[in-house]
């Protein structure tokens, strides 16, 4: 898992991210192979390349190119977003990654959303002399003008991943004073640009897994009001509002891949504009998703699988599945990781209006039964109209649904038609 | 009043009819004299096109109403002149022009869509306040091609067909065709108005249809009028979790469920058809929802030759019987009059406690906290500080119309235990009585004596005309089997449910300002 060691651009970034998804792809013996094949190539690909530009040359490069190019670095809050996303001087494809300019800076999650196997390369640019607060079991406090991107992108073999890479996109969350705002770019590479697209697209995409099958994907970069369906939760004045996801302090603890050796919240206070960290081993972490690579489902202890299928809920399902969630109330099914109610868990919880989503399964959760559980179903069927996530998902994630039916599967089992004790 | 059905649908056409007239009159007030000189060759033009067939092709539209204003021919019945302010006209070839100005909506826009098509691969969202959607009609089923149709048959993901957030939204005359999941779902918003709407599906009876045809959920203050929904796999017009409704004059047909009114307070649901779906008009509250449904009205409505198989793919329409005219199920405060129950096989009138489908109460178990709405007056069971929502209570029943139903409920499976039970129960001892009642919690029953029944529940039975009234000591019953001399059929008066008032005054209309 130190594949990218030596390096701070995206080389390093992907491979580490190719050894997640290497390890998502399947159970058992590949998954080691693949994974060490990927290290090994990112190893020996990326350091030689950009082990030694990185660090130096980026910060060269965004101060020559920047001057010339980027008269204003960040977004006008004024004004439309741009069309064209190298307006903004945050990050430019070279053509086989991507470099971030000053005051952007890369991250990874712990546990990552299914993205039809899409890699992700995620980054947030902070207005110098801004500062974001910790907040703790939340998403940070960033400032206004806060950008958060994240980019999306398919070798042509996950394999490989740091080969014949198709950029598809990158979104954009912006913090304004009042409110985060979600736009679409998609990459026209004719262009060398990355076009806003309000209307997303949907688009078929082959590529190779990392378990060497071929898939394609129905690919949906969301139109930009599709953004809110999984952005969108009611605030404490019960007020719809939008929120970035993903970086909590919880999914942020890891080590960085910019910095090696250093947890990304060390990163980030030493860079000057995150505040009110606690001590690293105070920190709460989420499941690491990577270890998934060493530690297939089958090998990983019981206590183990709660905590990751429930990180896994918790990022591919609680952004809408939580009391606040304003797609998902109406389900009352709340897959937050900190939810302790069993019952809004889903155990023997028969769905709202689930429409044609139960199939014939009664129960959101059969404890002991995963093959019983609505969950599961609505995780793997590739059925229109009834797949879980409601959007970004049109292959199924087998290693994902391994993990929560290895966990509804050790429940003590229940078959639901008993009451429960007073 | 009572429809009858031919009768119904010549008002719907008639209505469609006089659209071409009303928008004017309200919409437009200056208009230029170009528009003008082009007004002779689109009128012309307008009544040959097929686009909109019966909505206003004819003579009746034109003559009047168009006749000083200027019809494009791709925008003959809704244009950007109606409409003050910020307004969007979108051509049905520019499918991603839709799309974009979907996207691009600020608030207080009007957005028109055009005569024809839009063949879209992923749904329209809105998400905006003050948005107004316009079409050229919403045609008539069996065609997909009249009006103006969102057609998503060709959608490649998993998405709605019209998608909104936003409150003060209204959307008319167009169809919504093949949508992946819900037709036309509005959600979280307040003040909304659907006119003249068809959300359809090609297929009959197909269990991969999307769920719900008409959907606004979480919504304050919304009418449904002269709009229709054609074979959803789950309800065809579906108003859940609403407070402050008005449901008229619509069509539902070849659905699950025609008409759900689920998790709903204050709604007013009258002249409507619901036709040949596997259960017509039905109410009811779901477990663990946190609005507790009351003071539904439902008259003057056809709930008529419902006795479609149950086509859902899963899910608690699943358990609907096919041959179902009306459940009143986890409810309070319903009053049912007026309307007219015809030739469906199994039971017109159902009204039965929600632990019928969901036995434990712990289910319904919902904390004061997390209610929404207006609960006061209403008499739930309580524990603490936890409220159960499963008990239905204070219902009236009177002056409905009711022939020919009851004849035939054999059309039930092991999905449908209520429809199994009640063929069993009743045998060759048809027809099946028309209102049932299935008298969960209550504290004494009995077959043959009329003064050992208990009417806790308040549940208030008056004349209907064809109509005759049974009770149902459904636990024993279910448990052990039993025939029609196991069942309370008393003659009208029906007492101790011989009452004819609701608990805490007449149903509270919605309030729609």
């Amino acid at each position: 898992m130190r594949a990218a060691k030596p390096t701070r651009g995206l080389l390093g970034a992907l491979g580490l991210t190719g050894a997640i998804i290497t390890g998502c792809g399947d159970s058992g013996g590949d998954d080691q192979a693949t994974s060490a094949d990927t290290t090994s190539d990112s190893g020996s690909g990326s350091s030689d390349e950009s082990a030694g530009t990185d660090t130096e040359t980026e910060t060269d490069t965004g101060t020559e190119t920047g001057d010339e190019l980027c008269p204003s670095q960040g977004v006008d809050l004024d004004s439309p977003p741009p069309q064209l996303l190298s307006e903004l001087c945050l990050v430019r494809w070279t053509g086989d990654q991507l470099e971030y300019e000053d005051n952007v800076f890369a991250y990874d999650l712990n546990t990552v959303l299914f993205s039809d196997f899409a890699l992700k390369d995620r980054a947030i640019y902070i207005p110098p002399g801004e500062t974001a607060s910790y907040v703790d079991n939340g998403v940070i406090d960033f400032p206004v003008g806060t950008v958060i991107l994240k980019s999306f992108m398919f070798p042509a073999d996950m394999r490989e991943p740091e080969l014949d890479i198709d950029l598809i996109e990158t979104r954009l969350l912006i913090r304004y004073p009042n409110e985060w705002k979600g736009y679409p770019y998609i990459w026209d590479h004719e262009l060398g640009d990355a076009v806003l697209t309000v209307q997303g697209e949907v688009r078929p995409i082959d590529f190779i897994g990392p378990d060497g099958i071929e898939r394609t994907a129905t690919y949906l970069v969301p139109q930009k009001n599709q953004c809110l369906e999984c952005h969108e939760v009611k605030d404490e004045l019960d007020e719809t509002v939008v929120v970035p996801i993903g970086p909590r302090p919880r999914y942020l603890n890891r080590e960085s891949h910019v910095v090696p050796g250093t947890n990304q919240m060390t990163v980030f206070t030493d860079a000057g504009w995150l505040t009110g960290v606690p001590a690293i081993d105070e920190l709460p972490k989420a499941w690491d998703h990577r270890s998934l690579a060493n530690t297939p489902v089958d090998q990983m202890d019981y206590a183990t699988i709660t905590t990751a299928a429930r990180d896994y809920l918790d990022i591919n399902c609680s952004y809408c599945h939580n009391p606040r969630g304003v797609n998902g109330i109406s389900s009352q099914l709340f897959l937050n990781w900190d939810n302790e109610d069993l019952f809004h868990l889903g155990y023997c919880k028969k769905p709202g209006s689930a429409g044609k989503g139960g199939e014939n399964r009664e129960f959101d959760i059969v404890p002991g039964d995963a093959e019983a559980s609505i969950l599961v179903y609505r995780t793997e069927t590739l059925d229109l109209g009834s797949m879980m996530p409601l959007i970004g998902r049109s292959l199924a994630h087998e290693d994902g649904t391994e993990l929560l039916r290895a966990w509804i599967d050790g429940l003590p089992p229940d078959d639901c038609q008993e009451p429960p004790e007073p | 009043m009572t429809y009858r059905i031919d009768s119904l649908s010549t008002a719907t056409r008639t209505l469609l009819l006089a659209l071409p007239l009303a928008f004017p009159l309200y919409g437009c007030g200056d208009d230029t004299p170009a528009d003008s000189a082009e007004t002779n060759a689109d009128t012309t033009g307008d009544g040959d096109g097929d686009g909109d067939g019966d909505g206003d092709g004819d003579g009746d539209g034109d003559g009047d109403g168009d006749s000083d204003t200027a019809p494009d021919p791709d925008f003959p019945l809704c244009s950007c002149d109606q409409f003050e302010g910020a307004c969007v006209e979108v051509s049905a070839d520019d499918e991603e022009g839709l799309q974009i100005a979907a996207n691009s909506l600020e608030d207080d826009t009007t957005l028109v869509l055009g005569l024809g098509t839009f063949e879209l691969d992923n749904q329209v969202t809105i998400r905006a306040n003050g948005i107004t959607v316009c079409g050229q009609g919403m045609g008539v089923e069996g065609s997909f091609d009249s009006g103006t149709s969102l057609d998503f048959a060709s959608q490649a993901t998993q998405s709605n067909g019209l998608d909104v957030v936003g409150d003060n939204f209204r959307v008319m005359d167009l169809a919504i065709v093949d949508a992946k999941k819900d037709g036309l779902r509005i959600e979280d918003s307040d003040g909304v108005t659907i006119q003249r709407v068809r959300a359809t599906w090609r297929l009959e009876g197909d269990s991969s249809n999307g769920s719900y045809g008409l959907y606004p959920v979480k919504v304050s203050h919304v009418l449904i009028e002269d709009s229709a929904a054609y074979n959803s796999s789950d309800a065809g017009i579906y108003v859940g979790q609403c407070q402050h409704a008005i449901v008229r004059n619509n069509i539902a047909k070849q659905n699950v469920a025609g008409i759900e009114i689920e998790n709903t307070q204050f709604a007013d649901v009258y002249g409507n058809l619901a036709e040949d779906n596997t259960g017509g008009l039905l109410i009811f509250d779901l477990p663990g929802n946190p609005v507790i449904g009351r003071d539904i009205h439902i008259h003057d409505n056809m709930v008529i030759n419902n006795n479609r198989p149950n086509f859902a793919p899963g899910g608690t329409v699943k358990a609907i019987p096919a041959g179902t005219g009306t459940f009143a199920m986890a409810s309070r405060r319903v009053e049912i009059n007026n309307n007219t129950y015809a030739n469906n096989g199994t039971s017109d009138v159902a009204i039965l406690s929600g632990l019928v489908i969901e036995g434990d109460p712990e289910a319904w178990a919902l904390s004061m906290a997390e209610l929404v709405g207006d609960n006061t007056g209403l008499e739930l069971p309580t524990n603490g500080d936890t409220v159960y929502s499963y008990r239905t209570n204070n219902i009236y029943i009177h002056d409905n119309n009711h022939s020919g139903s009851g004849t035939n409920p054999y059309l039930s499976t092991m999905d449908q235990e209520f429809g199994l039970l009640l063929a069993i129960v009743y045998g060759q001892d048809l027809p099946i009585d028309q209102i049932l009642y299935d008298t969960v919690e209550e504290s004494s029953f009995s077959p043959s004596d009329a003064m050992m029944n208990s009417n806790d529940n308040h549940i208030c039975i008056g004349t209907n005309a064809g109509g005759s009234f049974a009770s149902i000591n459904i636990e024993p019953l279910s448990m052990n089997g039993g025939t029609v001399d196991d069942l309370f059929r008393p003659e009208a008066p029906y007492a101790p449910f011989n009452c004819n008032d609701l608990t805490g005054g007449p149903i509270i209309a919605p309030d729609m300002e």
